[in-house]
């Protein structure tokens, strides 16, 4: 378990506030946050790398706070690696160990088995100089993972390599969690990855978090135009929200202005706010459909942007929106720059933050 | 054209003229062989005799062994004060710090001379610190220390610029991973920093020896006799002429050169 308490840190420019997080044992938390906003300070905060100002750190149940990074018991792979340049991949598999009390023999094996599962049995008597890097990324995990810490510590592990290494290695993560039960805490500025691998997810701005919770709760119920934006929940309109029935009672009927467009939504408040348009959630025809959503408008289609089976179009109609559909019906449609649609969206898939 | 540029080289097609070329390279060629020619001149007049009897003369021996020793105390003595010192300027930002860095390389820029007039009054019987270890049996002047205390002035800002470079060469990052591996910060230093930095201080290590070895300036101030081996080439020109001098000044010279070979095979090759 990695138990935040109201963490303060300052390092540098950084200066991360009221930090109260949890990983439960076994777990895989993630931090997600636009470059520059602290994740890796957070992290080495952690690890014991960087001095606390305020509230505690956990790690099973044990105060650490105070003690040295030595005595953490955590396994670190940064973004950037750093092996030891030093030393063969071998000898930097078994650093953690050289000075544990396994002997010789239970070292060799223990980085054996490690390479085994990492896929880099034929690498171990290399230097690190000439490695690929995934195979850089596997030699630092096997390293993190070689002295069995109770909690491993992940540095935007996949920012360096290339996106068919990335699918590859977070399957394998994945399934290496699930092997070792290992408590991990890993930092990202990619949603995707959260989406992937996190149990839970806690969103980073400005040195604080801003949300946290389920990763699909979080992209589907995003509590602020930040972090909608900031996960690519879908398009995000600032506008008004005024009533429509006389009735006290929250959630009510309501209309959203925003510019040119008006939206019937279900609100819960009056008065300025943000409506969040999940992409998938914008339906999109050539005439107005006989269907009980009681929003449509017309659009014109700005671009087209195919992304595989799915194909994302950006629409004008008086606000930017981009709407997400099947490429096979993208072609139903007749789909094209510069065409005139209509689109439906539902009262209650309009989120308001 | 598709020319990868490093920093500092020229694209090729910057220079297509052949005149302008042929001009640089000529004005280069000038310089090049004035540090080389006298050298040489020097080098030529090398016989294996004349070698041979130069290194068994037994006041030369003597002087080129003080030279030594005196140098390698002055280098250890800078390691043992100076690694710290370096270390600290590599990785902590604490009030100050350029302060210290600035004085510490102030001797490079103080005429040698001066720098031997100022030890003299610092470290002279009548002064305190002088006084002080002469108490405790420590002559200074005109005895060995007082070349050890010329060379460490002169060689010290070689030391601690050459390791403090090593030790910033380092990143922080690896250190920090070899906490979480189980380090305490000692053998964390120990394990990753020295290695990856020992080159460099090495490096840094024997241009300060070398530095020592070709002290003359405030040497000849502090501490005349017993000669070092500049002082006794200085001494032999000005008092028996220049063939008595040639002999040592060789020797001294093939020295440097062995010395100079393996600071350079010692540095890492510049990037291409």
């Amino acid at each position: 378990m990695i138990r935040l308490e109201g963490l303060a840190v300052r390092v540098g420019e950084f200066d991360l506030r009221d930090i109260s997080f949890e990983v439960p044992a076994g777990g895989y938390g993630l931090i997600i946050g636009p470059t520059g906003s602290g994740k890796t300070t957070l992290l080495e905060a952690v690890a014991g790398h960087n001095p606390v100002r305020a509230g505690r750190i956990r790690l099973h149940d044990e105060d650490v706070t105070d003690l040295p990074p030595e005595r953490r018991g955590i396994g670190f792979v940064y973004q950037r690696y750093y092996l030891f340049p030093q030393l063969s991949v071998r000898e930097n598999i078994r650093y953690g160990l050289a000075r544990g009390p396994l002997g010789m023999g239970a070292q060799q094996e223990r980085v054996a088995e490690l390479a085994d599962l990492l896929s880099i049995s034929d690498l171990l008597d290399r230097g690190i100089s000439g490695l690929s890097g995934g195979e850089t990324q596997r030699v630092a995990l096997a390293r993190a993972l070689a002295p069995r810490p109770s909690i491993l510590l992940l540095d935007e592990p996949f920012a360096a390599v290339d996106p068919t290494t990335r699918h590859m290695l977070r399957r394998e993560l994945r399934a290496l969690h699930e092997r070792e039960h290992i408590t991990t805490l890993q930092v990202t500025h990619d949603f995707d990855e959260a989406l992937r691998l996190g149990d839970l997810v806690a969103v980073l701005a400005d040195g604080r978090i801003a949300q946290q919770g389920r990763p699909d709760e979080v992209f589907r119920y995003p509590n602020s135009a930040f972090v909608a934006r900031f996960i690519g929940t879908g398009t995000v309109l600032s506008g008004t929200v005024k009533r429509l029935t006389a009735s006290d009672h929250a959630p009510f009927a309501a209309h959203f202005t925003s510019g040119p467009l008006t939206f019937e939504v279900i609100a819960e408040r009056e008065g300025p706010a943000h409506a969040v348009l999940r992409s998938e959630d914008l339906l999109l025809s050539r005439e107005v459909q006989p269907t009980s959503a009681r929003n449509h408008f017309p659009a014109v289609v700005r671009q087209v942007e195919r992304l595989g089976p799915l194909t994302y179009v950006h629409l004008d109609a008086g606000r930017l929106l981009t709407a997400a559909v099947t490429s096979a019906s993208c072609e139903a449609l007749g789909i094209a720059q510069g065409v005139h649609i209509v689109v439906t969206v539902k009262a209650t898939a309009i989120h308001l933050v | 054209m598709t020319e990868q540029l490093s920093p500092g080289t020229v694209p090729r097609h910057g220079l297509r003229l052949p005149w302008a070329r042929l001009g640089l390279a000529a004005l280069g060629a000038v310089l090049v062989l004035f540090v080389v020619g006298p050298l040489l001149r020097l080098l030529f007049l090398a016989t294996p005799q004349g070698l041979a009897d130069g290194f068994r003369d037994p006041e030369l021996q003597a002087s080129i062994a003080l030279t030594v020793a005196a140098a390698s105390v002055a280098t250890m003595l800078a390691v043992v004060f100076g690694l710290p010192l370096a270390y600290l300027l590599a990785r902590r930002r604490f009030r100050g710090r350029r302060l210290v860095q600035a004085l510490i390389e102030l001797p490079v820029v103080i005429p040698h001379p001066v720098a031997g007039i100022a030890l003299l009054l610092f470290l002279g019987r009548r002064s305190a610190v002088g006084g002080a270890l002469a108490d405790i049996g420590l002559e200074v002047v005109s005895h060995a220390p007082g070349i050890v205390a010329a060379m460490l002035f002169v060689s010290a800002p070689i030391l601690v610029s050459g390791a403090r470079e090593a030790f910033a060469g380092v990143d922080p990052r690896l250190e920090r991973v070899a906490r979480t591996l189980g380090d305490t910060p000692w053998l964390a230093f120990r394990r990753v920093t020295l290695p990856l930095a020992g080159r460099g201080i090495l490096a840094g290590a024997i241009l300060a020896w070398a530095r020592s070895v070709s002290e003359f300036g405030a040497i000849v101030i502090l501490t005349y006799n017993p000669k070092v081996a500049s002082i006794l080439i200085y001494d032999r020109f000005t008092t028996q002429g220049l063939p008595a001098a040639v002999p040592a000044a060789l020797v001294l010279l093939l020295v440097a050169l062995a010395v100079f070979g393996l600071v350079r095979w010692l540095q890492p090759e510049e990037p291409r």
